[in-house]
């Protein structure tokens, strides 16, 4: 028998037991405690009791503070997606066209952010765009404004900061995209009649579907699940669905409600995502 | 159907020039062939014809007005990539229809184009796959029927059957040809393989740093080289260095070989130094007898199927020469050389 043959037909699951163990026992594992979590009783005096029941489902569809929460969520997930694509598209659309010496350069800028710990840079915004910030600050003493502008504590500085955080997200898949396109194809479009603003649209843009459909999923589910950045900039008066998970978990120290709402945001993004593939489905690959 | 004249071009890229006042005139329906090295300015005269390349002196007539200043959508020219660039996000009928919709053609109209082009193509029924559903040979097809369903008043190729594998390009080069005879369009062929120039052009240019160095038929071209970089470009051939005799009117040229005859008068004066071209099916090989002018050995023998390919070495001088079959003579062997004067060529030395 050769060497072949004698391969033992189980080698390729050994191969993927390192990764399968980790993946299962830190992430399947604690995502089926929260399953089994949100669906315990609540209880006044321990986080949770020990029956079964469906109250932390029906808490979230009862009260609209719930709803309206994960609504709101969702709503700056697609703003900052938004916001990070009109920003960052023609941002990769330089970076791939530039001189080798500039795309390094710019290479360099929009990886930035990610080399800042997040907590970091979300201070730094509410530096700039707090009521006593050096915004509302210059605006102030100029004397353009008689009152503040309201820049944080509601989304919209919420979507500045997420905008900003995860803009290389966006930018990363797009400039990969964009890099596979071959030049000649833009040369032939013209060769066939297409001036260069069809070109973009029959040809480029098209073809950078992918990168921006990554680019669109990784904002959108980071913006989504992003915790941080609101808690500092949204402060008191804008809950996100990751705050309020946390507040019902570690301050009201109900398990079984926190469960169900983290299970309800993470399901709900998921579905956002799977409709938004359906919807920018690429058949040509 | 067009006629397209480049008069005295030149691209500079820096400080060095890629073109450097070419002129060339193409008549209608001509195929000609830009034949050269690389890097020898032929592609980048492709793209100053297709408006991809700005020129920096010179005029690109197309019909007599000068399309120079046009940027490329405007100088309706049908062009086919070396990789064939086909758009991957389009399916072979929407590739067809990508020029026709350009220019806002009626739906109908273009529905029924783009079937006729498949057929020329020999392409029919494929209309709904995509492009990486294809062979290499069917996207080289498709690519030409692209460049031709909107009857462009050039036909630009680039190298495009550089991608495929020797048997595939034999059989495109005659159906690029027949195709082209069929549609009757003026064609800019660019290539570095001689073989293509030579089994498919009107008329062939060779090029060498950025100038022509030849434009002419591919027989001429082969017979007749017009100095000794082009006969060494074009096919194989043996350079010899000589003079021009006094003797036997000026018709006779003193090389290292001993004299040798020349079929056309070459209107230099006698001591005037000449290479003389002698393709390696100009010189015959016989066995050596007494009284055997010119002998040399066999270094090397190379079976070709059609033909026997020789290296031998009369004194310092390595000479190529093919034969039909059999292979008469083995490496070693003492060989009779006779030139053939009818075929014979000598130019002026560089």
């Amino acid at each position: 028998m050769t060497a072949h043959t004698m391969r033992s037909p189980s080698r390729p699951l050994l191969l993927i037991a390192p990764a399968a163990v980790l993946i299962g026992v830190f992430l399947i594992l604690p995502y089926l405690n929260i399953v089994v979590m949100s669906l315990r009783e609540p209880a006044t005096t321990t986080p949770y009791g020990s029956g079964f029941s469906t109250a932390g489902y029906a808490k979230f569809f009862a009260d609209f503070y719930y709803v309206g929460a994960l609504l709101q969520t969702l709503w700056i997930g697609l703003l900052s997606t938004l916001v990070c694509f009109v920003l960052g598209f023609p941002l990769a659309m330089q970076i791939v066209r530039a001189t080798s010496r500039w795309r390094a350069l710019l290479y360099g800028i929009v990886l930035s952010p990610l080399l800042v710990g997040i907590v970091v840079r979300s201070y730094g915004w509410t530096i700039l765009l707090g009521n006593n910030g050096v915004i509302n600050r210059a605006l102030l003493d100029l004397g353009l404004m008689q009152t503040p502008l309201p820049l944080m504590y509601n989304s919209f500085g919420i979507v500045v900061a997420l905008s900003h955080v995860f803009l290389p997200f966006m930018v990363l898949p797009i400039m990969g995209a964009l890099q596979a396109i071959d030049p000649a194809l833009e040369d032939a479009a013209r060769s066939l009649g297409a001036s260069p603003r069809r070109v973009f649209r029959r040809v480029v843009l098209p073809l950078a579907l992918p990168g921006i459909q990554s680019g669109a999923i990784l904002v959108f589910v980071l913006a989504v699940s992003a915790y941080v950045t609101p808690v500092l900039i949204g402060g008191m008066r804008i809950k996100t669905m990751a705050v309020i998970v946390v507040e019902t978990l570690i301050d009201q120290f109900q398990w079984p409600l926190g469960s169900a709402l983290a299970l309800i945001l993470s399901a709900t993004a998921t579905l956002a995502v799977v409709l938004f593939m359906r919807l920018t489905r690429i058949r040509w690959k | 159907m067009t006629t397209v004249a480049i008069q005295s071009l030149v691209k500079r890229y820096g400080s060095s020039t890629a073109v450097n006042g070419i002129s060339l005139d193409i008549e209608h329906g001509e195929f000609i062939s830009l034949l050269g090295p690389s890097g020898c300015g032929k592609t980048t005269t492709l793209k100053c014809l297709a408006g991809f390349e700005a020129i920096d002196d010179g005029r690109i007539l197309f019909d007599g007005h000068d399309v120079a200043q046009l940027p490329p959508e405007q100088r309706d020219i049908g062009m086919v990539f070396q990789n064939y660039a086909l758009f991957p996000h389009m399916t072979v009928a929407g590739n067809l229809a990508f020029g026709l919709e350009m220019r806002a053609k009626p739906k109908a109209e273009i529905t029924e184009r783009v079937r006729a082009v498949l057929d020329l193509v020999q392409l029919a029924g494929l209309g709904a796959r995509y492009p990486r559903e294809l062979s290499g040979g069917q996207q080289q097809r498709v690519a030409l029927a692209r460049a031709l369903v909107i009857e462009p008043k050039i036909l630009l190729l680039d190298e495009p059957l550089a991608n495929l594998d020797a048997t595939l390009r034999d059989e495109m080069r005659t159906f690029i040809r027949d195709l082209q005879k069929r549609v009757g369009i003026s064609t800019l062929y660019v290539t570095h393989d001689q073989a293509e120039a030579m089994t498919m052009s009107d008329r062939v240019v060779v090029m060498f740093g950025g100038q022509i160095a030849q434009v002419d038929t591919p027989e001429a071209v082969y017979d007749r080289p017009a100095s000794a970089a082009v006969a060494r470009f074009v096919g194989q051939a043996n350079v010899l260095e000589g003079r021009v005799a006094g003797a036997n009117g000026e018709r006779l040229i003193e090389s290292p070989l001993g004299p040798l005859p020349m079929p056309q008068r070459l209107g230099l004066a006698s001591g005037t130094p000449v290479s003389v071209i002698a393709r390696p099916q100009a010189i015959a090989l016989s066995a050596v007898a007494a009284g055997t002018p010119l002998a040399g050995t066999v270094a090397a023998r190379y079976f070709h199927g059609a033909f026997i390919d020789y290296r031998i070495a009369v004194g310092d001088q390595m000479l190529n020469v093919q034969a039909a079959p059999p292979a008469l003579h083995a490496p070693g062997d003492a060989v009779a050389l006779g030139f053939d004067p009818a075929r014979l060529w000598a130019v002026e030395a560089a």
